[in-house]
């Protein structure tokens, strides 16, 4: 699957907080990973590449398809890829199961059994079986994560979209979640993820984007940005957060 | 130490307060005999207003329901039309609402049930404070439960449905449940154009025999039993909904 990003533009009101950016991801992609200061634009990046938003300028196509422009078609697009935010994501008057079960079943036209089924199986794998029947204030936050992220891969998405996954969680959770989303990556699950733990990215991501005011600073393979940055605002921002 | 005497205290005087009302009252010299005539009447009276009060309760969720739909519906015309129906209802007094929608309204229609006007202008009365809480409820639930929602692919109405309804819910019941038991309460006003209902057989029991206050104790007793249940039922439903945020 090929993805591509011509001159795109976002606004809202008087902040860009997207412009020009070009970007190709093609097949091998499989990994990418959006780094870059806060403000920089991952978090709108991610919602056009969901199909969450629309861009203002420039056209974004997957392989040679424009993306959808209308609600129904964008709702569409939406269901064949996986959202993860930073937090609160989970339906809090719902148990664990059902925030899994309710999609494959109202969305994807599942039979109640069958997501069932698969909402076990994919907790079993995250470890979380023994919290199926719990409501999400009954969890920690790092459970909550886990749970939300079996929620986003249910269905099996083309593309997971992960938005700071961890960024709401302390140490230890971080690094209980981090251990899932690798597994994924092993798994050879598409994934387009933006977080603040450059060790992650530098360990599985296959191309690594750097945004910073909006624009694309550096894209290339993980690799070459974290150990030759071209750009001054990439190296210094390295040398910031590699520093601790 | 010092909130606990403080709320001994308090629960002391509201006790005592409750004692001496009471004593009061059953202290009285009654004299039941002049309205044993009338006790079928108020029985009847009971059930017109226990049947009303359903009916425009029933009735009052639907006209809320619209209301708060128009409102959050996006199109300005709508939602300032519906605006203007609250704040209008809300703001005047039901006596006349009640006057204006039975001499003037429903006679110009040509409709003579005073009972089914009188449903009617209540429900279009209480529905004007339903649908407040009912937007109240709706938009206490975070912009972050849509976007999950979006994300997930849920249509507009798959969200309400799914994802917000069944959370603001729980949010609405107690403020509803109020609303409810003031219906009932306010039903009373239909006297102005004689609906047979209970507070009118009070009053012409009490016109009757000058008995005053054995015609409208009975009052007391059954509007509790009307308004009790209702309480007692959003209670269970609040548990049943009941999770933590
Ligand atoms: N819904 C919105 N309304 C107004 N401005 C917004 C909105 N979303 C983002 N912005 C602005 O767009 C710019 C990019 O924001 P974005 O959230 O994409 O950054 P980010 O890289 O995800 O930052 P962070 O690391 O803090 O999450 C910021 O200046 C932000 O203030
Ligand atoms: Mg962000």
């Amino acid at each position: 699957m090929r993805t591509d990003l011509e001159h795109v533009g976002k606004r809202y009101g008087d902040t860009r907080a997207l412009a020009d950016v070009t970007i190709s991801l093609s097949e091998e992609d499989q990994v990418v990973v959006l780094i870059g200061p806060s403000g920089g634009g991952k978090s709108t990046l991610l919602r056009l590449l969901g199909g969450l938003e629309t861009a203002d300028e420039g056209a974004l196509s997957r392989n040679g398809i424009e993306f959808p422009r209308t609600e129904p078609e964008l709702r569409e697009f939406r269901r064949q890829n996986g959202f993860l935010f930073q937090a609160f994501n989970l339906f809090p008057h719902l148990s664990a199961l059902e925030n899994i079960v309710l999609p494959l079943v109202e969305v994807h036209h599942w039979e109640r059994n069958a997501a069932h089924a698969r909402a076990e199986e994919v907790v079993e794998r995250f470890g979380m079986k023994a919290h199926l029947s719990k409501r999400p204030a009954e969890m920690s936050g790092g459970q909550q994560q886990r749970i939300a992220l079996a929620r986003a891969m249910a269905h099996s998405p083309a593309t997971l979209l992960l938005d700071e996954p961890t960024s709401a969680l302390d140490p230890e959770m971080k690094a209980e979640v981090l251990d899932l989303i690798e597994d994924l990556c092993r798994s050879g699950q598409r994934i387009v993820l933006s977080t603040h733990e450059m060790g992650f990215a530098r360990q599985c991501a296959d191309t690594v984007v750097f945004l910073s005011g909006g624009r694309v600073e550096e894209c290339g393979p993980a690799k070459d940005v974290f150990d030759h940055p071209c750009s001054e605002t990439v190296r210094q921002f390295l040398s910031k957060v590699m520093k601790w | 130490m010092w909130k606990s005497a403080f709320s001994y205290f308090i629960s002391l005087c509201l006790l005592a307060s409750f004692c001496f009302v009471l004593w009061v009252v059953v202290s009285h010299d009654y004299h039941w005999e002049a309205i044993t005539p009338y006790r079928a009447n108020l029985l009847s009276g009971w059930l017109t207003t226990l049947w009303l009060s359903t009916a425009a309760l029933v009735l009052s969720i639907i006209i809320g329901a619209l209301l708060t739909a128009g409102q959050l519906s996006g199109q300005r015309a709508s939602s300032l039309l519906c605006r203007i129906y609250i704040e209008g209802i809300r703001g005047t007094p039901l006596l006349t609402q009640i006057l204006i929608g039975y001499y003037l309204v429903a006679n110009a229609v040509g409709w003579d049930s005073r009972l089914g006007v009188g449903i009617v202008v209540l429900s279009c009365f209480s529905a004007a404070y339903l649908a407040e809480i009912f937007r109240a409820g709706i938009e206490s639930i975070p912009q972050s439960q849509w976007l999950s929602a979006r994300a997930i692919g849920f249509s507009e109405a798959q969200t309400y449905r799914f994802v917000v309804i069944p959370q603001a819910v729980r949010r609405i019941l107690p403020a509803a449940a109020g609303q409810f038991a003031n219906l009932i309460k306010d039903s009373s006003l239909l006297f102005v154009i004689s609906v047979q209902e209970f507070t009118m057989q009070a009053r012409e029991a009490n016109a009757n025999t000058y008995a005053t206050f054995e015609a409208y104790l009975p009052l007391i007793l059954g509007y509790f039993i009307l308004t009790f249940p209702i309480s007692l039922l959003s209670r269970h439903l609040e548990d049943r909904f009941h999770y933590e945020d």
